[in-house]
């Protein structure tokens, strides 16, 4: 919301020499969020106003004037200017060479300067007003059409800001700031803030006497959603232009000038922030009736639209139907036309909620209905009013008030609160004497009552709608008025019981910190939503999926029950860049299913889990490799973690798997995640065109922390051990864990069995692999001659052999 | 005798003096002490003196013999450790090599880190909790008007098919992190204090400053007697822990449906420090976090009674504070997974 601080001025007495940053921060702090400050003039710097003395023809171009124009102060020069309505002793707005023009009021400044147009040269610039930004304050009538500023009374030279009037100061307020505070919306509002955060005197607006009584009839049949309405039929009035004080105003905090009829109501709605309507009263049959409409009613709104009402909508009728509907927008019918005499004016409180249901129902929210959503005090009316009336005399001084009916019958009760003197002084942390207390408060217009330890308050009517209801609020009153600033911090006291010992959530850092800096992976984060290509890919079934009512784009509709479809997205969105590279996740999924909550038992949660996955991309020769690394970030991750074990077995291969390479992770019994190659059709549907790509996903939940660090330390041998290679050649389809096992079987001098390599090449024949085993082989009781380590070897060969059928391999 | 082996001593010094190499010093061996050197050769001559004087000079070709040999040694040992196993050309200004590991966390990730520690220090808990939540929890109790427009489908990420009307059924990505803050205080005792990092959900179009999914940190204490004013020490926590100086820090004015008081909390621009700059649109503040106490109806929808406790709140943008820190001007590069963006944060 745009505020002119002129207009600020008019009702509350704010010092000339006020510090305007000082204000925008002192408001900033303590009432709403001032975003801008601007000083208007400089969006007129370095233009004149300048009287052309004499119009010539342009020697080169039929379409161009050369003007002598006097510009004051700096002379009479010559300009070149297209427009159409040039003429000698012409008032016109002139930039003049080396000012700094904001082209429409806005963007980085331009420099005007002096320049040649077809050979004749020119000083400065004529403006149009759409070329300054004045476009809807002086609409031109037709195109090339230059602003005649002639009706004013300046001489040659004037800086066009002082001949326009235009020496104001505009405050830009973040509307979000002040969605909790009705009262602030319009210049009376704010000035009634300003009043109370400087003590200064607040102007009253003097209430309108009526002048007619008559028999003037207006009906309310839905008082709850109509408080007040003041109905007045005036006569004698015309469609003609406001003054140009009423037109720039209007114009300066954003909105247009139309003619005199609409200005007044919209210049009433932007003072006191109370919408008011002005309807043709020769186009009224009857008299008004507020009412809900009928379900089979239709009203043709002034912007053409035509809305098949229902009874939740409030409208304004008269004996013929609907004419308006209530705070949003006049119908068509009962339009300001221009041969319009008599108006019926309406200054009306309508009941927030109801409003906003219409205004969205029909998709038609307008200035006034944005108002009266905030919850509006109906008091205001009274204001609204009297402005009105004041402005209608002031334009048409001939005009006869021939009705007047002020309706009431929902009058707003003063919110009423009690609280504490000692609970006040233990939230704010801090003592204020009583007297400071109330001072603050009836600044603000509250009535208070202090009873011993009892503060009684009663909020004025522009705060009872809502905004002020229960004691915290009050305490938030005199902390904002006392100044937030002047609070000095206080340090929370602490009462230690015992040592935060969270588990679960150690134990989820441990994972990622041990996939980032041990296992070489980098984390990313994927959106919650899967692209239905990956999970066309990836999951080959939407079973259980949880989807969006409102996705981010029709293909991004389901969420997550795996990890996997976005990570092998990441995986073909990085391959243009990298050959080689392992990323990993963590985050939840969700599963259409179990539905329940630990905290409320009508609540019906899905089944969410959290679960970490990874992906390792490498060159599609690297499967072998990248396989073992990536089961290595597994195996080793319990011991590093400090939780429970897994084991792996082959029990249900992954759909997205290979049909060779791939495990189940078990912990116990319970299967909580897979491992794999992804499987060469869902790579190419992943649009992933050369790299291999291993992943795992894990599920988080089921994963146990251990209560402390549980290996033992062992013992140093006391006597040497050493490493023994064998190569031997094996089977193809024996696996190394029955190798494993075997040579372990070799005596109690084989300490460890290790995996070296696995070889299959030109030597080797088919149908067989040679497989090296490293065995650390040492005594508890001496050092083994070199007669016994091969020995202890000899005997673990001839266990492979008679277990496995391994042979050793020719040299 | 005497001035012979002067002569030799002498000769000896200067030669030893003058090796530059193991072979010199070798040679200068066998010249002096060796078979046929002159030390040796006069050692030879011993038989043919006077016997009174044989002594005395076996003596001292025997100390000069020694005297050689340590010099020798000594002048070996100086070769040895003067010289360079490498060329003197070495090139020191070629680049080191970077760590084996590439793997890395998210920068956020780190953040939050960074802010949990800090927290743990001063006794607050961990808290976590689930993505999906109901309009009971993400409004209903958070004090939201039953027509507030962040109800509204724009706004959120209604899930489909779960809107049987009652709103503890209705079900959405959570919009904020405060009503997963009930279901804490839900099923913990007071006094408490706990921080709650997690990721939330707004349906909105997307620029270079908004995002769909971002990630807030959210830090309540809930205590018989805490002010608004102890906010002011958390919130210096925070941005101490994040830009290791103290930050000036303001508290205005602010509504929100879920506090009373409530605040909007600017910190000064750490780009001008204040003066005012493009960044922070010239005012030399830049809205970082709002926080308040509590609504009463909030803490009463958590079970607790608002006459006896009280608390405070802050909730802040990881997302802002990381693009603060590292001077990030995209949002949108945290969800890339673009490993180009990533790679820098390691």
């Amino acid at each position: 919301m745009k505020l002119s601080l002129d207009w600020i001025r008019d009702y509350v007495e704010l010092p000339e020499d006020t510090d305007l940053k000082k204000l925008a921060y002192d408001l900033t702090m303590d009432t709403v969020e001032v975003e801008d400050v601007e000083y208007l003039a400089r969006r007129f710097d370095g233009m004149v106003v300048g009287v052309i003395n004499e119009v010539q023809p342009h020697p080169n171009a039929d379409k161009l004037r050369v003007c002598k124009v006097d510009l004051g102060a700096e002379g009479e020069k010559e300009i070149v200017c297209g427009g159409i309505n040039l003429e000698a002793g012409m008032r016109v707005a002139v930039a003049v060479p080396g000012a700094m023009v904001r082209w429409h009021g806005e963007g980085e400044p331009v420099e005007i300067k002096k320049s040649k147009l077809r050979g004749v040269e020119s000083y400065g610039m004529i403006c149009a007003s759409d070329e300054i930004g004045l476009g809807d304050l002086f609409p031109s009538a037709q195109e090339a059409e230059i602003l005649d500023l002639s009706a004013l009374d300046c001489a040659a030279g004037t800086p066009l800001a002082d001949a326009l009037d235009m020496n104001d100061v505009l405050l830009e307020i973040d509307n979000k700031s002040m969605t909790n505070r009705p009262d602030l919306w319009g210049h009376y509002g704010i000035a009634r803030e300003i009043a109370a955060l400087y003590d200064l005197p607040l102007k009253k607006i003097e209430p309108y006497v009526p002048e007619a009584s008559s028999d003037f009839k207006v009906e309310i049949l839905d008082p709850e959603r109509c408080a007040r309405y003041i109905g007045v039929q005036i006569e004698g009035v015309e469609v003609k232009a406001s003054d140009y004080k009423m037109q720039s105003r209007i114009w300066k905090v954003g909105m247009r000038p139309i003619n005199a009829l609409v200005d007044i109501t919209n210049y009433v709605m932007l003072a006191t922030g109370n919408p008011t309507h002005a309807f043709d009263a020769d186009n009224i049959s009857d008299h008004i009736v507020v009412r809900r409409a009928a379900a089979d009613e239709k009203l043709l709104l002034l912007n053409g639209k035509e809305l098949e009402l229902c009874d939740d909508d409030l409208v304004i009728t008269d004996s013929e139907g609907p004419v308006a509907l209530a705070g949003v927008m006049g119908g068509a019918k009962d339009s300001i036309l221009p041969k319009t005499q008599r108006v019926i004016l309406e200054v009306a409180n309508f009941e927030s909620t109801g409003i906003r249901r219409t205004a969205l129902r029909y998709d038609n929210r307008t200035e006034a209905s944005a108002r009266y959503e905030k919850a509006i005090d109906p008091e205001r009316c009274d204001q609204a009013l009297a402005l009105s009336m004041q402005f209608f005399k002031e334009l048409y001084p001939g005009l006869e008030v021939t009705g007047y009916c002020d309706l009431f019958p929902t009058k707003l009760k003063r919110a009423e609160i009690d609280l504490s003197l000692e609970w006040l002084e233990r939230r704010l942390g801090k003592h204020l004497e009583n007297d400071q207390i109330r001072r603050l408060l009836e600044r603000l217009g509250f009535d208070v009552q202090i009873n011993g330890d009892d503060l009684h308050v009663t909020a004025p009517t522009w705060r009872s709608t809502g905004d002020i209801s229960i004691k915290d609020d009050v305490m938030e009153e005199v902390a904002r008025m006392y100044g937030y600033d002047n609070f000095e911090a206080t340090p929370f006291t602490t009462s230690f019981s015992a040592a935060i010992n969270q588990k679960d959530q150690d134990l989820l850092r441990a994972i990622k910190e041990y996939l980032a800096i041990r296992c070489d992976m980098q984390e990313v984060y994927t959106y919650p939503w899967m692209n239905d290509r990956y999970v066309n890919a990836v999951l080959q079934s939407t079973e259980g999926v949880l989807s969006l009512s409102t996705p981010p784009a029709p293909d991004l509709s389901y969420i997550r029950s795996s990890l996997l479809p976005n990570l092998c997205e990441a995986v073909s969105k990085n391959e243009r860049y990298s050959k080689e590279f392992s990323i990993f996740e963590e985050a939840q999924v969700f599963f259409d299913r179990n539905y329940s909550s630990p905290y409320d038992p009508t609540e019906a949660l899905p089944e969410q889990r959290r679960h970490i996955a990874a992906a390792m991309a490498g060159a599609a020769d690297s499967v072998e490799r990248l396989f073992r690394e990536l089961k290595g970030a597994l195996e080793y991750m319990p011991r590093y973690t400090h939780m429970e074990g897994f084991s792996f077995r082959k029990e249900e291969k992954p759909v997205w798997a290979d049909d060779v390479v791939w495990l189940n992770v078990f912990l116990g019994d319970e299967r909580i995640g897979d491992l794999g190659l992804l499987n060469k059709k869902v790579s190419m549907d992943c649009e992933i065109r050369n790299l291999a790509v291993m992943l795992f996903e894990l599920d988080v939940t089921r994963l146990k922390p251990l209560r402390s660090r549980t290996n033992r330390f062992t013992h140093l041998a006391e006597y040497p051990e050493t490493d023994y290679d064998i190569s031997m050649l094996f089977d193809s389809s024996s696996a190394w864990t029955d190798m494993e096992a075997a040579a372990m079987e070799g005596g109690e001098l084989i300490k460890r069995v290790s995996f070296v390599d696995e070889y299959h090449g030109k030597q080797i024949p088919e149908g067989k692999k040679s497989v090296t085993l490293r065995l650390t082989i040492g005594s508890k009781e001496k050092t083994l001659t070199s007669q016994e380590i091969e020995e202890a070897a000899g005997r673990v060969m001839k266990k492979l052999g008679k277990k496995l059928g391994a042979e050793l391999r020719a040299q | 005798m005497n001035e012979k082996i002067k002569a030799i001593m002498e000769e000896v010094r200067s030669r030893i003096g003058s090796a530059g190499s193991e072979a010199e010093l070798q040679n200068v061996k066998s010249s002096f002490v060796g078979k046929q050197g002159s030390l040796s050769l006069l050692m030879k001559d011993l038989p043919q003196l006077e016997v009174s004087l044989r002594a005395e000079a076996g003596k001292l070709l025997n100390q000069a013999k020694n005297q050689i040999t340590e010099l020798i040694e000594n002048k070996r040992m100086e070769l040895k450790l003067k010289a360079s196993e490498v060329s003197p050309d070495f090139d020191c200004s070629v680049p080191g090599l970077a760590p084996r590991s590439k793997g890395g966390l998210h920068p956020i990730t780190q953040m939050c880190y960074d802010l949990n520690d800090a927290f743990r220090s001063m006794g607050f808990e961990i808290f976590q909790e689930d993505d999906i939540t109901s309009e009971l929890y993400a409004f209903d109790k958070l004090n939201f008007p039953q027509n507030h427009p962040a109800r509204e489908s724009m706004d959120t990420y209604w899930l489909e098919g779960h809107d049987s009307g009652k709103t503890c059924e209705k079900l959405c990505l959570r919009p904020h992190l405060t009503g997963g803050s009930v279901r804490y205080m839900q099923t913990h005792k007071p006094p408490f204090r706990f921080v709650y990092p997690g990721r939330v959900y707004r349906n909105e179009t997307t620029d270079a400053h908004h995002e769909r999914a971002f990630f807030q940190y959210e830090a309540l204490i809930v205590d018989k007697d805490i002010t608004f004013t102890s906010g002011k020490v958390m919130i210096g926590s925070i941005l101490s822990k994040v830009f290791g100086t103290d930050v000036p820090v303001r508290m205005r004015s602010g509504f929100f449906p879920f506090v009373e008081p409530g605040f909007e909390i600017d910190m000064q621009c750490q780009v001008c420090g204040g003066k005012g700059c493009s960044v922070c649109k010239h005012v030399g503040w830049i809205e970082v976090m709002p926080g308040g106490s509590p609504h009463p109806n909030v803490l009463r929808a958590a079970g607790l009674d608002p006459d006896e406790y009280t608390g405070f709140y802050v909730n802040i943008g990881l997302d802002r504070l990381v693009m603060m820190r590292y001077g990030v001007d995209d949002v949108r590069l945290f969800h890339s997974a673009d490993l180009r963006f990533l790679e820098q944060f390691r």
